[in-house]
């Protein structure tokens, strides 16, 4: 048996009093890829973001090469042979390929002045070592996302990395440059160095991955060899049992509740294609899929916040124009972005400011904005809500990620919306509030509001989705009344290509 | 309960804004004033006070335009410009014999509203910075108006009806009830005012403000239209001082102007703005220009004072601005 090169044991991490991880463990051998495996929010990054040194673990053993570690920055991780290939690329698209691969320990000549030359002839060599035709005079922003992929391989290897992470490298390739990586993984494998292979595309495991380690909540769930496990067995691991909340056994909504809103053949870009569905007055539509399935997109391109490539919406029957969140806004619907902070918020800005940002027109009165009249508004919606506010003059920065998505559906009822773009309700918030967000949604269908649920946790599309609309790679890959909506059901939709 | 009883208030509530740091730069101007005076008691005489008064209109004027400008996370360079072209082209006409006196009024006014125009545009729809854009305008607007104007100097007329109004009445600087004036409209339409609740959302946070349904690029163009009607409303003040206005003058007004918007606790990253600090802030800078004169005439020291304000007004700038991060990063 080949010689272990990694050994996490027992790593427990938490964000602010949020349990991220909890005995999550993790072994890999030199000259194997370890496919590591689970939903999102499972805690494959943050286990990740401890073995290279960008959080400090709160407890458990980080072995490398059979040496205990305590990581404290990526310098650390880097000099012990770790690197890592992010999602999103880290680096200078400005820069040439051989900038970029030697940057922070450039080659100087006199000490003073920096050796073009010869960072070129060296970054040629580590081209050619990974087996890729890059000239490294070409600036990086210039090649495909692959060939930047390869670059930051080749950089690794500069390291002297023994040890490589790749976080969903495939994401952007086409299938060709995915061939293309594969080999070079292949290559490495002799070399000794050791993988770990983050992807949630089961075909390309099956080819690539020695062992897969699956992660569930935070906690390992376990080790199997590729070959001997087949799709169903993982997919069982990686879903588990539900974690809170049952599962709505049928759809709350009457079958002959009137359609609020048609979208046929929606198209942006290459990111959505040909997306058709409907919504009832009424329903909550369960949107799922993994990360970058094309659903925010959808969500973005209804509302106007970017622009479609093809498609029309119907609202109540009727066609409409969409091309901007103003337009949409006036038709009745609103969207509420998963990161409130950058999409939602008014951060240095009060709670009554926030909630009535939609609507501050309908508190002008004789010219002037009537900010009192404003404030008991606010305040009348954010007790229904139950919004836990000091006061409406509060800074919605200090308060709680439950409570700020309180304040942000507080300005759509105040704006009296028909119909709610909820891109994942619950993300940031604990487990409690997560609860009272799933109340307060069936409040709203129950007023006669209708709701587009986007979420990636399969317990929340379960526990609330009236219907469910799977997507992956952009399209709509099946649709499910919740009584068939099991998890297995989900993931093999969602995993379908 | 407490807070119940301390949140009611009439429907006019939030029109003076309720900012702890006017109080600090108002004290701050006070003091100013006592340590000016105590150097050199000649500094409160009567004629200086109506002069510091008179010269205070124009900047305090482009000011309050170029708040809101910045309230929205951006900036106009442009303004100390064209307030100088506003002046010289309307002057030209007049003295062309195009434009009675009074008609130069709008004429400025409209040039300035028409540079904010393309600004806003540039900004709001071509996605430009703000720094460039401005920068770019700028420049256009001293050299054309240059070209236009085809002399170094434009002349107003003195002792009119004209310079009464908006410069001094019979020894009164009646510039600055027109300050108090667009002072309390700049207020109703920052804090009383759709228009200005937009702007202060765009600095907070533009994308959620767009998000909320609002047209966040029309009032981004408004911001900066009312920034130029600022400029061409200077340009006035400008114009109902002095005798003569050559198209070189103003070198740097707009930063003199930017400077007491910051002093006066505008936030340049936006979102926050303080109306009123706008004019003390420009009250500040008038003072300290007006008080080192004072000062270093008496003590004979053989500076040239205008480098002694940039130094001492560059300090200012920095550490009021400099206080109000500090403040910011304990709270966090």
């Amino acid at each position: 048996m080949k010689k272990t090169i990694l050994k996490m044991t027992d790593i427990s991490k938490s964000f602010s009093g949020v349990e991220a991880l909890k005995n999550a463990a993790l072994d890999l051998r030199e000259g194997e890829v370890l496919a590591l495996m689970g939903e999102n929010g499972a805690g494959k990054s943050t286990l990740m973001k401890i073995l290279t040194g960008i959080y400090p673990k709160d407890g458990g053993e980080v072995e490398v090469f059979g040496e205990k570690v305590n990581f404290k920055s990526v310098n650390d991780s880097q000099e012990k042979g770790i690197a890592i290939i992010h999602q999103e690329l880290n680096m200078m698209k400005d820069l040439t390929v051989a900038q970029n691969i030697f940057i922070g320990r450039e080659y100087m000549k006199l000490g003073v002045v920096i050796d073009d030359h010869k960072m070129q002839r060296e970054a040629k060599k580590l081209l050619d070592y990974v087996g890729v035709d890059i000239p490294p005079s070409k600036r990086l922003g210039e090649l495909t996302v692959g060939k930047q992929q390869m670059v930051e391989i080749a950089k690794a290897i500069s390291h002297k990395a023994k040890l490589l992470v790749l976080d969903e490298p495939t994401a952007a390739l086409t299938s060709v440059e995915v061939d293309e990586l594969f080999r070079i993984m292949n290559e490495l494998k002799v070399q000794g160095i050791g993988m770990i292979y983050i992807s949630h595309r089961m075909d390309e495991i099956k080819r690539i991955s020695d062992r897969v380690t699956v992660m569930r909540d935070g906690e390992y769930i376990g080790t199997v060899d590729t070959d001997k496990t087949d799709t169903e067995e993982i997919v069982r691991m990686m879903v588990g049992r539900v974690v809170y909340g049952d599962k709505k056994e049928k759809s709350n909504c009457p079958e002959n509740a009137p359609t609020v809103l048609e979208v046929e053949n929606l198209n942006v870009d290459d990111t959505v294609k040909n997306v058709s569905f409907n919504l009832k007055k009424g329903e909550i539509l369960g949107f799922s899929g993994l990360m970058g399935a094309g659903r925010t997109e959808v969500a973005r391109a209804i509302f106007g916040a970017d622009k479609k490539t093809g498609g029309k919406i119907k609202i109540k029957g009727e066609y409409v124009e969409i091309n901007s969140p103003e337009e949409a806004v006036k038709k009745g619907l609103c969207y509420i972005s998963e990161d409130r902070k950058r999409y939602g918020l008014l951060l240095d800005k009060s709670v009554t400011d926030n909630s009535v940002l939609a609507s501050i027109g309908d508190f002008v009165r004789f010219g002037f904005i009537d900010d009192t009249h404003a404030r008991e508004e606010a305040e009348k919606t954010n007790k229904k809500l139950r919004t836990k506010t000091p006061s409406m003059s509060q800074i919605v920065r200090n308060l709680s990620g439950g409570n700020q998505q309180k304040v942000v559906v507080a300005r759509w009822l105040i704006k009296n919306a028909d119909i709610f773009i909820f891109d994942e309700p619950t993300r940031g918030i604990d487990i409690g509030a997560k609860s009272e967000m799933y109340e307060l949604m069936e409040e709203l269908v129950k007023n006669g509001k209708s709701i587009i649920m986007i979420s990636s946790e399969l317990a929340e599309i379960q526990r609330c989705s009236d219907r469910v609309i799977v997507m992956c790679e952009g399209r709509i890959t099946g649709e499910l009344p919740v009584k068939d909506a099991t998890q297995e059901n989900i993931m093999r939709f969602a995993m379908m290509r | 309960m407490n807070n119940r009883l301390k949140e009611k208030s009439s429907f006019l509530s939030g029109f003076f804004e309720k900012s702890k740091q006017n109080f600090i730069i108002v004290a701050a101007l006070v003091v100013l004033v006592i340590l000016f005076y105590v150097l050199n008691p000649n500094f409160l005489n009567e004629y200086n006070i109506i002069s510091m008064a008179q010269s205070l209109a124009p900047y305090a004027i482009l000011g309050l335009g170029v708040t809101f400008a910045i309230a929205t996370g951006g900036i106009d360079l442009s303004i100390g410009t064209v307030c100088i072209a506003s002046s010289v082209v309307a002057g030209k006409l007049y003295t062309d014999g195009i434009l009675p006196l009074w008609g130069t009024v709008p004429v400025m006014i409209i040039i300035g509203a028409s540079f904010g125009l393309i600004n806003g545009l540039l900004i709001a729809k071509l996605k430009l910075p703000a720094f460039i854009a401005t920068l770019g305008t700028m420049m256009v607007s001293r050299g054309l108006s240059a070209i236009i104007v085809n002399a170094p100097n434009v002349f107003y007329p003195t002792g009119t009806a004209f310079n009464r109004l908006f410069s001094n009445y019979n020894g009164f600087p009646s510039g600055i009830l027109w300050v108090l004036a667009f002072m309390i409209i700049c207020m109703y339409l920052m804090y009383k005012n759709k228009v200005g609740r937009y702007i202060l959302s765009i600095g907070s946070n533009e994308e959620a403000t767009r998000l909320s349904g609002i047209n966040t690029d029309k009032y981004k163009i408004i911001a900066y239209v009312l920034t130029g009607i600022g400029a061409g409303l200077a340009a006035v003040f400008w114009s109902s001082s002095f005798v003569t206005v050559a198209s070189a003058t103003g070198n740097g007004m707009e930063l003199d102007a930017i400077a007491g918007v910051y002093i006066g606790g505008t936030s340049a990253a936006g979102g926050i703005a303080s109306v009123g600090g706008s004019v003390i802030g420009a009250a500040m800078l008038v003072v300290i220009r007006s008080g080192l004169n004072f000062v270093l005439a008496k003590y004979n020291v053989s500076v040239n004072s205008t480098y002694v304000t940039y130094v001492l007004t560059g300090v200012i700038v920095v550490f009021s601005v400099l206080i109000d991060i500090l403040k910011n990063r304990k709270k966090k």
